[in-house]
């Protein structure tokens, strides 16, 4: 399965119903990370829909880590999207006994590959999968920008280029905003993560930049990552709350946050203007 | 000539990695000092430095035994719990997954090292983390025993090891056991306490008093069938600590359901660690044998408590 299998507009048109459902389900939890779900969506989408093969061997098939866990609804959605979760109200996440954890809980929820949430940890942990698995299954860990600042991700880095582990690939969601940030340092760096390729080169890794909502170009890079002879960093440069009008105007408001049902409302009528536009 | 306990367990890793392909070993740049070169001498294409950095470390071993492999990660316990206490914690202790983690140079006699390399309270931090199974050898037998039970077992698990190489203690190994005749009062010990207790339990003999030792290698869980099974006759236990006694083996006792009395002797929570000899430290902490001696001699004089053997204990 691969890019030719699907036009961008099929996927396109995927990505308006995963994020509708997402919208749908963090109202109905009562709140949760819309702007970094949101600007996740399509990178997880293409994974699943590009590279992933459900149905492979547990010895060879690929394995994909949400290490921006707080994302994790965005998970949920793709994978009940592509069938790989079955029988899952994603209006249950983060309710007790509801079988999505707020957080990625591997022993929770079926297709969840490695539990997350405390961040930094994933891409250490793709390590130990790559070592583990061999050549044969490429391992995708998705981080945050923000994400980049936890030491661990270095140590991590470090090591996977020591050894030329080629088989992990690592996408940044280069959102460009984090919970906080420096906003009370206003004469500051504002962006959480600067010079991203030439850091993660200069630890051994080969890099690519590409647009992360462009499935043609998401796709495209995931098979140059499959290619390298080196661990791979792809940057997906995204926008917070994408879809979202309100949420692209307000991602510190949107980070994390509980929506009125007018809120709510306002915001499944932006998502359905924006897939007009598009 | 005896040998550190974390090169025991490095050798019989090696050996078990000839008919298990399932074993890896990592390592955080300390392996010609916790043993985990025994391994990599005999399986370089299974062992992974991570360099200096432990973090880094522990989640990639919780990365590999997500995918059936059986990784044991091994430092100083220091680094190990605490620098990489949250990897434990989400990686290994929330995913329940086969991680076992190896600490070398843990209690207080840490030698020249001093208090930045000493784990006083591993054993509070690691048994308070869920699914956690923690194994404290006294002797390379018990570090067999061990590396065999976890091997056997699927969940994860800590080993704490002494700094210095450790003499034989008598008995066969198992997971909990006495040294000697089980008794009302009785010392309870693990790791190289124990040591320390079957010294002071000579010297008692000396004096006409015949005092069990009760030794667990495998420090946690402790069921209510273990505290039956084993302690259900004891009335009084010193619970000798190479380690704090607050969150120690005494509070572990408690917790499982002794109902007798516990005295925990160890290391000062006042105490932060410094460099010196083992005597020098636990002269200074009242720990050597003839402190340990000294203190139970105390009890019986004071007690009037009976000083023949009391066997009653029944085990399993």
């Amino acid at each position: 399965m691969g890019v030719n299998m699907y036009r961008n507009n099929d996927l396109l048109k995927e990505a308006h119903a995963v994020r509708s459902a997402i919208i749908d389900a963090l109202f109905k939890a009562g709140g949760g990370h819309y702007g970094g779900a949101m600007s996740v969506t399509d990178i997880l989408l293409a994974l699943y829909r590009g590279i992933i093969v459900p149905a492979q061997s547990a010895a060879s098939r690929d394995r994909v880590i949400l290490s921006k866990g707080h994302a994790a609804i965005a998970l949920y959605a793709v994978l009940k999207h592509v069938g790989i979760l079955h029988n899952i109200d994603l209006g249950r996440y983060g309710t007790f006994n509801g079988g999505l954890e707020g957080h990625p809980d591997m022993t929770v929820t079926a297709g969840v590959d490695f539990s997350t949430g405390s961040l930094g940890q994933g891409v250490a942990a793709g390590l130990g999968m790559a070592f583990a698995c061999g050549p044969q299954s490429h391992i995708w860990v998705i981080v945050g920008d923000g994400e980049c600042q936890e030491g661990q991700i270095w140590e991590a880095a470090l090591i996977a280029s020591r050894y030329s582990v080629s088989n992990l690939h690592v996408i940044i969601d280069n959102n460009g905003a984090q919970e906080v940030g420096w906003s009370y340092s206003p004469v500051v760096e504002q962006r959480p993560l600067v010079d991203i390729e030439a850091k993660w080169q200069s630890f051994g890794w080969v890099t690519a930049t590409v647009d992360g909502h462009d499935y043609a170009a998401l796709l495209e890079s995931y098979h140059w990552a499959q290619s390298s002879r080196s661990p791979s960093l792809i940057v997906a440069k995204t926008t917070k709350g994408k879809g979202l009008l309100s949420a692209e105007r307000d991602p510190a408001k949107f980070h994390c946050v509980t929506l009125t049902a007018e809120e709510h409302q306002m915001l499944m009528g932006e998502l359905n203007a924006a897939e007009i536009r598009a | 000539m005896q040998q550190k306990l974390g090169h025991e367990c490095g050798q019989y890793l090696a050996e078990a990695a000839l008919t298990n392909s399932s074993i890896w070993v990592l390592d955080g740049d300390l392996a010609d000092s916790d043993g985990a070169e025994e391994f990599a001498k005999l399986h370089p294409a299974r062992f992974i430095s991570s360099g200096i950095a432990e973090q880094a470390m522990v989640s990639i071993a919780a990365g590999m035994a997500s995918c059936g492999c059986r990784p044991w990660a091994f430092s100083f316990a220091s680094f190990l719990c605490y620098r990489a206490y949250d990897q434990i914690r989400v990686g290994v202790s929330q995913t329940k997954l086969p991680v076992t983690l190896v600490g070398a140079y843990a209690g207080g006699c840490g030698g020249r090292n001093g208090k930045t390399h000493l784990a006083l309270n591993d054993l509070s931090i690691m048994t308070t983390l869920p699914n956690i199974h923690v194994w404290a050898p006294a002797d390379r037998d018990d570090v067999r025993f061990a590396v065999e039970s976890i091997l056997d077992e699927s969940a994860p698990a800590y080993m704490r090891l002494p700094r210095l190489p450790q003499q034989i203690v008598p008995g066969e190994p198992g997971r909990i056991r006495w040294i000697g005749a089980p008794s009302e009062i009785a010392i309870v010990a693990y790791g190289a306490s124990t040591h320390w207790a079957v010294d002071a339990q000579a010297l008692l003999r000396s004096k006409g008093i015949d005092i069990g030792i009760l030794h667990f290698l495998k420090v946690w869980p402790i069921s209510s069938a273990d505290v039956k099974n084993f302690l259900g006759d004891v009335k009084y236990a010193f619970v000798v600590e190479d380690h704090y006694t607050i969150g120690g083996l005494v509070d572990l006792l408690r917790h499982a359901g002794f109902k007798g009395q516990l005295e925990g002797i160890g290391w000062l929570s006042t105490w932060g660690g410094q460099s010196g000899s083992d005597a020098d430290l636990t002269a200074f902490a009242k720990l050597r044998p003839s402190d340990l001696a000294s203190r139970i001699l105390s009890f019986y004089q004071q007690t009037g408590a009976d000083q023949r053997p009391t066997v009653c204990v029944s085990q399993t």
